[in-house]
């Protein structure tokens, strides 16, 4: 058996060899697959080390409150898409951040509240800049450094303000506008401090802090009326008690809410995932997308292969004549097959990180390579080469070989 | 059953169509053929020849009817056994040569053995003293398409004798030649009918019939004359597939 298919493989190597052409845009067709798959993976992968690598930078004691709708999976990939849910009111309220803070073990809380706003000074106007609302406490948790000025703390007045370095620029073409004023919602708020530039915009809060002015919570929410909280940062006392902690929170958020959960407590590993499924729905699109050229480049395949044993069926007449059997010519014939998808996704994988290092040179998402890649791109060969190999196959298989060796070459 | 026996058919048809449209290939068609015969089959176009070396070399199944090759009843055998038997039993040399064109002399000769398992190295040494046998032995890195006519058929009797079957069977192998190359061809095939070799030879030339020790005239799918020229006593050394294989491999030393 092992002979037969080391003598099958060579055969193969030949009739690939002898139509070079043929073979190589055969390749490219499963390669062109291929490459998008490793390149969608590659860069969702990276956003999501990205993320990972900011979830280490803060510290593994992090705990992470989450507003969550009670709705089917369709309608809330539809209220992503249309941002419908932006609308909606968050399920986090201020009582629950002192809630929180009230929990045993329970060191830092950090509420982050959106709100896209028009900003205004005497020099410019930033139409649907991002607005956090937060505590003092942010700055515990989050490890930023500040360039120029304090971050918020109890000392300021209701009316201060940080800013982001990219917003600092914008707003009043200066790195360091501590002590000038804005107008945000008809107020005026002064700016305390400046943040430094921050080299890593995904994160797991889902906010760029370069474009972010950071005000106080509650002068937030009493000039809009109201808060929307995206996330609640904790920070525990212990990692080692990180669990019976998130329990707690969890308990005492029920109790706020008579016993709803349209909230998420997550800690660790988890955390890093992306809040927002916006990523997961587009990424899955793309390798939706993907996976129809692999199809296409599949059909490929099958096409070239019905060709070659047409093309062949004097010589299948031959074999069969000086004593192949239906098996040795499925088996010669699913090899060469198997062969032409194999070539082509190793064409794909170079080619599909050779495009995520282009991408890397205009965007922050370095090319990410794991083992789950390359099972994906094995597996997605493998199967290519069953599933398109074997009707040629079996059709040159199951010629009878009189036949076969009247049909003239 | 008589161990010289290796070819034994009896009752054989072979229709095709159905009802009306029927039409009979080979009707209760009875033969016996021993060891060491060479059997020529004649007859006019469409008298059920071919058909007869293809039910015979297992490309093919009667409709109806008994056949026993090597005492082995092969009438209903699945399609992988009778690869196997074409493989191992049989030798087929076709006159329109039927070599593969992109393989090389060498590998074309070879072709048999990939199918029992038998190493590269092997196969080709094999190929090789097949082909030296054939004064083709300068040959064996050349293309089908760069040999003549008398050449190419030698190559495919080589191949059809690389893997020591118990039967040649041979479809007018001289029909595309011309009369000299197809005289070096029929001494080849009598040599080899002379160690012992069971040869069928399908043919239109009534002057091929001096080679045979046995001429079978077939008229519409049935015998109408049956002549052995030479008695089954004096068939060139009716010997068994064991002394035969053991003086083969000799004869193979003794060239070296």
């Amino acid at each position: 058996m092992a002979l037969l298919f080391k003598t099958h493989l060579r055969l193969a190597r030949a009739s690939i060899r002898q139509n070079r052409t043929r073979s190589f845009l055969t390749c490219l067709g499963i390669a062109i697959g291929i490459a998008s798959i490793t390149l969608i993976l590659s860069l969702t992968g990276s956003i999501s080390s990205l993320i990972r690598h900011e979830a280490t930078n803060i510290g593994s004691d992090l705990i992470v409150v989450r507003p969550t709708h009670s709705k089917d999976a369709v309608t809330s990939i539809v209220e992503e898409l249309t941002s419908a849910n932006s609308f909606e009111k968050s399920s986090l309220s201020l009582l629950d951040v002192s809630t929180i803070s009230a929990v045993e073990g329970v060191t830092a809380t950090a509420p982050i509240a959106i709100s896209t706003n028009t900003l205004m000074n005497e020099e410019n106007i930033v139409p649907s800049a991002t607005v956090v609302g937060t505590t003092p406490e942010f700055h515990t948790i989050e490890p930023l450094t500040l360039k120029y000025g304090v971050f918020l703390n109890d000392k300021n007045s209701a009316n201060a303000a940080v800013i982001g370095q990219q917003l600092a620029l914008e707003l009043y073409n200066s790195s360091n506008p501590v002590g000038r004023t804005l107008s945000f919602y008809g107020q005026r708020f002064i700016i305390v401090g400046v943040l430094d530039e921050i080299e890593e915009s995904v994160n797991f809060d889902n906010v760029n802090f370069n474009k972010t002015l950071f005000i106080n919570i509650e002068t937030m929410e009493n000039l809009m009326g109201y808060v929307q909280i995206q996330q609640i940062n904790v920070r525990a006392l212990n990692t080692s008690l990180l669990e019976p902690i998130a329990g707690n929170i969890a308990t005492a958020l029920k109790e706020n809410r008579y016993g709803d959960t349209n909230f998420s407590v997550s800690y660790g590993d988890s955390i890093s995932h992306p809040a927002s499924s916006l990523l997961g729905i587009i990424s899955g699109m793309l390798a939706l997308v993907a996976g129809i050229s692999l199809v296409v480049g599949g059909i490929g395949i099958m096409n070239i292969m019905l060709v070659s044993v047409s093309e062949r069926t004097h010589e299948i007449g031959i074999r069969k004549a000086v004593g192949a059997s239906a098996r040795n010519i499925l088996m010669q014939f699913m090899l060469e097959a198997f062969i032409l998808s194999f070539l082509g996704s190793v064409l794909g994988l170079f080619l599909g990180y050779f495009l995520a290092f282009l991408v890397s040179l205009i965007t922050p998402f370095s090319p990410y390579a794991s083992w789950e890649i390359i099972v994906v791109t094995v597996l997605s060969t493998i199967i290519v080469g069953i599933v398109f190999g074997t009707y040629p196959a079996l059709k040159a298989a199951s010629k009878r070989p009189i036949d076969s060796l009247r049909h003239l070459q | 059953m008589d161990d010289n026996i290796v070819i034994k058919m009896s009752g054989l048809t072979k229709r095709y169509g159905y009802g009306d449209t029927a039409s009979f290939a080979l009707q209760d068609f009875d033969l016996t053929i021993k060891r060491g015969e060479f059997v020529m089959i004649m007859g006019p176009s469409g008298c059920g020849k071919t058909t007869l070396l293809n039910i015979i070399g297992l490309l093919d199944r009667a409709t109806d009817g008994e056949y026993y090759l090597n005492g082995e009843d092969v009438s209903d055998i699945s399609s992988a056994r009778q690869a196997r038997l074409r493989a191992k039993k049989i030798g087929f040399i076709f006159q329109d040569f039927n070599l593969i064109q992109n393989l090389t002399v060498i590998e074309n000769v070879a072709l048999p053995l990939v199918y029992v398992n038998r190493p590269r190295t092997v196969r080709l040494k094999a190929a090789s003293n097949a082909l030296k046998r054939f004064h083709l032995g300068e040959r064996e890195y050349y293309h089908p398409s760069q040999l003549s006519g008398g050449q190419k058929q030698r190559v495919a009797i080589a191949r059809a004798i690389v893997s020591d079957p118990e039967i040649i069977l041979a479809d007018e192998p001289t029909g595309n030649l011309d009369s000299r190359s197809s005289s070096i061809v029929m001494d080849e095939l009598k040599a080899i009918h002379e160690e012992g070799n069971t040869i069928i030879m399908v043919t239109h030339n009534p002057a091929l019939t001096v080679y045979a020790t046995r001429v079978i005239n077939m008229l519409d799918g049935q015998i109408a004359t049956d002549v052995k020229t030479v008695s089954d006593y004096n068939l060139p050394q009716p010997i068994n597939a064991k002394t035969k294989k053991h003086r083969r491999r000799k004869s193979h030393k003794g060239e070296k």
